[in-house]
């Protein structure tokens, strides 16, 4: 039987930066095996908040918890099944698309024969085939945001972490990099997912706002847009501009 | 601590891809050593053979000609005549001539009645490390000259006789050469791993790397590998040109220098290691790496001023620093073939600073990005 893969529960989160409050008490629900996504305009804290799930960094107070089936799992523990792809390059721009993807296999150690198989699968979804022995920093913008989410996929985590996936990419891309995440969740992965892009949230299962630090409302698009009584997301953050 | 092989050899294969792509430490890590090598080797010559001597004789005498005559079958000077118009120390004014010989008018005379013959020797006071050198060779001119004059055979009287061991021929290139691998891979170790990991963290790289399950140590053990093997190939060629541009004899044992030599490696590669890490910006660790590499190589390894020499408090200083142990080892190697035995205290301790630099710079390498 399996498992629906792990949630995460944060728990009243505070994070100080310099002197920027970038997280405030932030209480939050991640439900395992869905796409959620954390939406809100620049600076609201949705790096922080990515960075602190992948244990990148710690909050000041308040608690991050990873459960399964009802069972708390140790950061520890999970730390193996969490993958994460920063908003900033974070490629080796002289490694070629072929190179990543055997380095990610050694980091976590597959087996060559489910590497070649996987690769091959994650080549062809992301149409870089054709471009396995280019280097990285030759890469347009959509090609290196999709290299870098499949050398994260590779080892098939159960949590995947997107800092602004398809920011400064091509519309095409976009779709691309949408079916891709849309192909790999379908209940085996948990993804947790940022974007400044309003229309994105649409998509998503769920949708959590934030804003300065702080979380606006959450849960399903259609219905907190419902509850919230707005035509779109991006009138929400520009009511509460105001 | 769980660490694991496999890991390590992932960076490490991957370091090796950067520096096979990156021509700038390539060329750093082959060509450097032995473009140092060359340009101290033949620079920093502390045997001055050609000093250019100008000759102004008064006398004009075949005693005051044979005594001239010394000074160039010393083999140290060149003689250069000139008429006795001219001031003698117009020639130093100009820098036409390092010294100017005047050899006073009945010179001959004084000394065939056996009284003393007089001659001046005017040196650049302001060269002072030649002029100092000029006259280790003027006492034994001296010697020669006062034995070819001499009416009677000398009577017995006390004689020191010197022998130089290790080095008959006192030549400074045998004595520079093996202190300049000491010298090269001190800078170079330090100055090829400072980069790597300052590196990671400017091109955001080592965001990604940490969300991985990969250990501090793994990724040490990884970036210090290539670079081993990259110096280790600097150092060889050092070592083939000291012995075959040089002529620099190698008398002790191959595996006693060699051992020597991966332990220095290290430490210098670990040096940089910590620099990097701690340092987080490649600029700054460059310039880390310069000031940490190269004073304690060049001025307190013992390779200019010797450590005996030095305040009390550097004398100390210099032992928290590996330089100053290669050096003695190398030194010793090299020219007096010193076994394990006789350098076990400069090998021991290069060996703890080793376990230390390591140490450190896993403990200070941070799994979070928190600034």
């Amino acid at each position: 039987m399996q498992t629906a893969a792990a949630g995460i529960k944060l728990e009243s989160v505070t994070k100080t930066l310099g002197k920027t409050r970038a997280l405030d008490a932030v209480s939050l629900d991640f439900k395992g095996g869905l796409l959620h996504g954390i939406i809100g305009p620049n600076g609201a804290g949705k790096t922080t908040l990515l960075r602190i799930l992948a244990g990148l960094l710690h909050p000041d107070s308040g608690a991050v918890r990873f459960s399964r089936g009802g069972a708390q799992i140790p950061f520890g523990d999970i730390r193996p099944e969490i993958a994460y792809f920063p908003q900033e390059p974070s490629l080796y721009p002289d490694l070629s698309c072929a190179e990543h993807l055997e380095f990610f296999r050694d980091l976590y150690q597959l087996p060559r024969a489910e590497f070649a198989q996987k690769s091959e699968a994650l080549l062809h979804l992301a149409r870089l085939e054709k471009f396995r022995n280019r280097r990285a920093g030759q890469l347009s913008g959509g090609m290196y945001k999709k290299l870098g989410l499949i050398c994260v996929l590779l080892h098939a985590p159960e949590i995947l972490l997107l800092d602004e996936p398809t920011i400064g990419v091509d519309p095409v891309s976009r779709r691309e990099l949408w079916d891709l995440m849309h192909d790999f969740s379908a209940g085996r992965m948990t993804i947790i997912m940022s974007t400044s892009y309003m229309d994105e949230a649409e998509r998503c299962a769920r949708v959590q706002l934030l804003e300065n630090g702080k979380l606006l409302a959450g849960g399903e698009p259609g219905a907190l847009l419902e509850k919230l009584g707005a035509a779109s997301f991006e009138k929400v953050f520009l009511r509460e501009g105001k | 601590m769980n660490f694991n092989a496999a890991r390590a050899l992932a960076i490490a294969l991957k370091e090796v891809r950067h520096i096979l792509r990156d021509p700038f430490t390539l060329a750093l890590g082959l060509g450097l050593p032995l473009l140092l090598l060359l340009m101290f080797g033949f620079i920093i010559d502390l045997n001055y053979g050609d000093i250019g001597l100008k000759v102004q004789d008064q006398d004009h005498t075949r005693l005051s000609r044979e005594f001239a005559r010394t000074f160039s079958s010393s083999g140290y000077f060149r003689l250069e005549p000139f008429s006795s118009e001219i001031a003698p120390v117009s020639w130093l004014d100009s820098e036409k001539a390092s010294g100017v010989l005047v050899i006073k008018e009945n010179f001959g005379r004084h000394i065939k009645s056996g009284r003393q013959g007089e001659a001046q020797l005017l040196l650049d006071g302001a060269d002072n490390s030649k002029t100092g050198v000029v006259l280790s060779y003027l006492a034994g001119i001296m010697d020669a000259a006062n034995r070819k004059f001499a009416q009677t055979p000398p009577r017995n009287s006390p004689e020191i006789r010197t022998r130089f061991l290790f080095n008959q021929e006192l030549s400074s290139r045998w004595f520079i050469v093996p202190a300049l691998a000491t010298v090269i891979i001190g800078l170079l170790g330090v100055l090829l791993t400072a980069m790597t990991v300052a590196r990671e963290w400017e091109n955001g790289s080592m965001e990604l790397l940490l969300s991985t399950p990969v250990r501090p140590l793994e990724i040490v053990a990884g970036k210090l590998l290539p670079y081993f093997a990259l110096s280790l190939t600097g150092t060889v060629t050092v070592y083939l040109a000291a012995r075959l541009v040089f002529g620099v004899p190698f008398n002790g044992s191959r595996i006693v220098y060699w051992t020597a030599c991966s332990v220095f490696i290290t430490a210098a590669l670990a040096q940089g290691l910590l620099i990097s890490v701690v340092a987080r910006q490649q600029r700054l660790a460059m310039q880390l790496s310069m000031i940490s590499g190269l004073l304690p190589a060049f001025l307190l390894s013992g390779f200019i001023f010797p450590v005996e020499s030095m305040p009390v408090f550097f004398r100390y200083f210099t032992m928290i620093l590996s330089p100053r142990w290669f050096m003695e080892i190398s030194r010793g190697v090299f020219l007096k073939g010193a076994g394990f035995m006789e350098l076990a205290r400069p090998l021991s301790a290069l060996l703890a600073i080793n376990t230390v630099l390591i140490t450190l710079a896993v403990k200070k390498f941070k799994t979070d990005i928190e600034p």
